[in-house]
């Protein structure tokens, strides 16, 4: 071994407070990082999944013209023809007024979304129907699902109550009809259709004169690495129709950029963290150096060169690089597993998204690895400037 | 050479024109009170300082005109150092501190061989595997005395090496030294205030106010008890 790496590594050792309080500041910084990346970026990737999951799918299908005119059955079974797609569902959307009596009292309310689901198709598509808190899915055309807050608005409306639902059509008629609440969704985080009513879609259309036709089509894939490629597939096989169709990833950018600009500005927190453990490194490393004052301009006299010492104390520095880089990740690593075993929730309610992101957690051992390094060098450089004479008498 | 410290009003001249040759192998002493420049000319002479005026030659060599790095080299092969607190290095074993300035010049040879023969010769055998800050005075002392022989320097420079030590082992230290000069035909500088440990000499040099003004052989001198 060369004796300045051994050197480095004695001087670092036979001081255990120091090496300790390095260690710990490297540790804390990557674990800041870790816990950041697992609370926020698994918030985020939560709602994306549940805006996959509830509203959008992988891939979401719209028209130029707000309405889709092809068949449920054409597209559905175009698409199931592809072997990454793992369902796809029409759904229309409309907004109606509802109103339900309830001991003697008449609750009404106002601008309450409606969706229109196929209840066989919507179940391979969507897990809305896993989000029925009380009674069950959409069963039939006379019944509907009310969102827990719509419920909650109506004076608390049960399963078996009946309701009454105002639309106005496409000609400008208002179109009411009554129906049994069948059941009363409610999703984890609230993400899901908690503010909304769910009904069948033929009872919708009947309702909106809209026979036929769809808002939009959710396909949900196997492999949702797959989206872009199947979107494309999609667009170049229907030339003549006027269909959007979007990634995730599009369809929801608008929701998704606010959270995405807050997930940049809680790294760039997690990054100065570590950069304030890189001036702790230095505070500790100048201590070494000052109490080993005496050894440098020893070894200066017997013959050691500037360029020696400075190898030392950047040893010192590489050597708190990886202990602390290997400690850190190895609690980050603990806490990611600890978050993903126990179903970690955001404030009680989202269960987070957790997954392992390795290019992120090499990047991040790595990056507090040359930190330390980079810290090392003003303490090496010092150490440098020690003169044997000076460096003897006063160490 | 000539060595001033600060400047204007503040000027100490630590040397004043001290000059003298040492032929190789002598055993020499430099004696003087405290705070007339004695350790001034020994660090002037161990390259460890520069002087203001004047010149070191070793082995021919003018030092003046070594850059750092060729200073570093250049002490490291030919110059070797025993300090009043030894200054070994506490974090390393004994062998590893003799083996240091071997490990520093780069030329690993028969190095170990070589350190566990003077750590042998110098009596601390059963200590070799202990930290350096785990013996006693004594003996951290002969280690030093090894560590500054291991690279076969031209000149070994001592610092007050019994300034620490009681009596006995004073006189103990200073024999090793005297035998481990006439054995390897090696250079001694001894910088003391305590001549009577040393016996006969080659030469004393005595330095009083930055000036050197007696230069003598031990025979004709009468040494202080």
């Amino acid at each position: 071994m060369d004796y300045r790496l051994r050197l480095a590594k004695r001087m670092l050792f036979n001081k255990k407070g120091s090496l300790i309080g390095a260690v710990l500041a490297v540790t804390i910084g990557i674990l800041v990082i870790h816990v950041n990346f697992v609370i926020f970026q698994g918030l985020f990737d939560a709602i994306v999944r549940d805006i996959t999951n509830y509203r959008n799918g992988d891939i979401l299908v719209t028209d130029e013209n707000d309405y889709i005119d092809k068949s449920d059955l054409a597209l559905v079974n175009w698409f199931e023809r592809i072997p990454y797609v793992q369902g796809a569902a029409p759904r229309l959307s409309a907004s109606a007024e509802i109103n339900m009596t309830k001991n003697g009292k008449l609750i009404e309310e106002t601008r309450v979304p409606v969706v229109g689901v196929d209840p066989f198709q919507d179940v391979k598509t969507s897990t809305v129907h896993e989000t029925v808190a009380e009674g069950r899915y959409v069963l039939n055309r006379n019944s509907i699902v009310l969102g827990t807050n719509v419920a909650r608005d109506l004076g608390n409306a049960q399963v078996g109550d009946s309701i009454k639902v105002l639309i106005v059509d496409r000609w400008g008629e208002d179109q009411i009809r009554r129906f049994t609440v069948s059941g009363i969704v409610k999703s984890p985080g609230g993400q899901g259709l908690d503010y909304s009513v769910v009904m069948h879609i033929d009872t919708l259309r009947d309702m909106m004169s809209r026979q036929g036709e769809s808002s939009s089509f959710m396909v949900k894939l196997n492999d949702p690495s797959k989206a872009l490629e199947v979107k494309e597939f999609f667009l170049a096989a229907f030339p003549n129709d006027d269909f959007i169709a979007e990634t995730i990833e599009e369809s929801a950018e608008e929701q998704l950029a606010g959270f995405r600009s807050g997930i940049a500005m809680i790294s760039m927190i997690g990054y100065f963290g570590m950069m304030s453990s890189a001036f702790a490194i230095v505070t500790i490393q100048m201590m070494l150096v000052n109490g080993k004052t005496k050894e440098i301009g020893v070894m200066r006299a017997i013959g050691a060169k500037r360029k020696d010492i400075l190898v030392i104390f950047i040893f010192q520095g590489m050597i708190i690089g990886s202990i602390g880089a290997g400690v850190g990740t190895a609690a980050g690593l603990g806490y990611t597993f600890y978050a993903k075993e126990t179903k970690m929730t955001f404030n009680n309610s989202l269960p987070l998204e957790v997954t392992y992101n390795w290019e992120k957690i090499y990047q991040t051992a790595l990056m507090s690895f040359a930190l330390a390094i980079i810290a090392s060098l003003y303490p090496s450089y010092r150490a440098t400037k020690l003169l044997p004479v000076e460096a003897i008498r006063t160490g | 050479m000539t060595k001033i410290y600060g400047s204007d009003e503040n000027r100490v001249k630590a040397l004043d024109d001290a000059s003298f040759t040492i032929e190789k192998g002598k055993f020499v002493l430099i004696v003087g009170s405290s705070g007339s420049g004695k350790s001034t000319l020994l660090n002037m002479i161990g390259l460890l300082d520069r002087p203001t005026k004047g010149k070191v030659f070793i082995d021919g060599i003018d030092t003046s005109k070594l850059g750092d790095n060729k200073l570093s080299s250049f002490r490291n092969r030919k110059l070797g150092f025993i300090f009043q607190f030894s200054n070994l290095l506490s974090d390393l074993t004994v062998l590893e501190n003799v083996l240091l300035p071997r490990q520093i010049g780069g030329t690993n040879g028969s190095a170990e061989k070589d350190a566990r023969e003077l750590i042998k010769a110098v009596g601390l055998e059963s200590q070799m595997n202990k930290r350096a800050n785990k013996i006693s005075g004594g003996q951290s002392q002969r280690a030093a005395i090894a560590r500054g022989l291991i690279n076969h320097p031209t000149i070994v420079l001592a610092d007050e090496p019994t300034g620490n030590l009681d009596s006995v082992t004073s006189e103990m230290i200073v024999q090793l030294m005297k035998s481990m000069a006439k054995k390897l035909n090696q250079t001694f500088i001894v910088v003391t205030h305590e001549p009577k440990y040393f016996g006969n000499v080659d030469k004393i040099i005595t330095i009083e106010d930055g000036r050197i003004f007696e230069e003598e052989q031990p025979s004709e001198l009468e040494v202080i008890a």
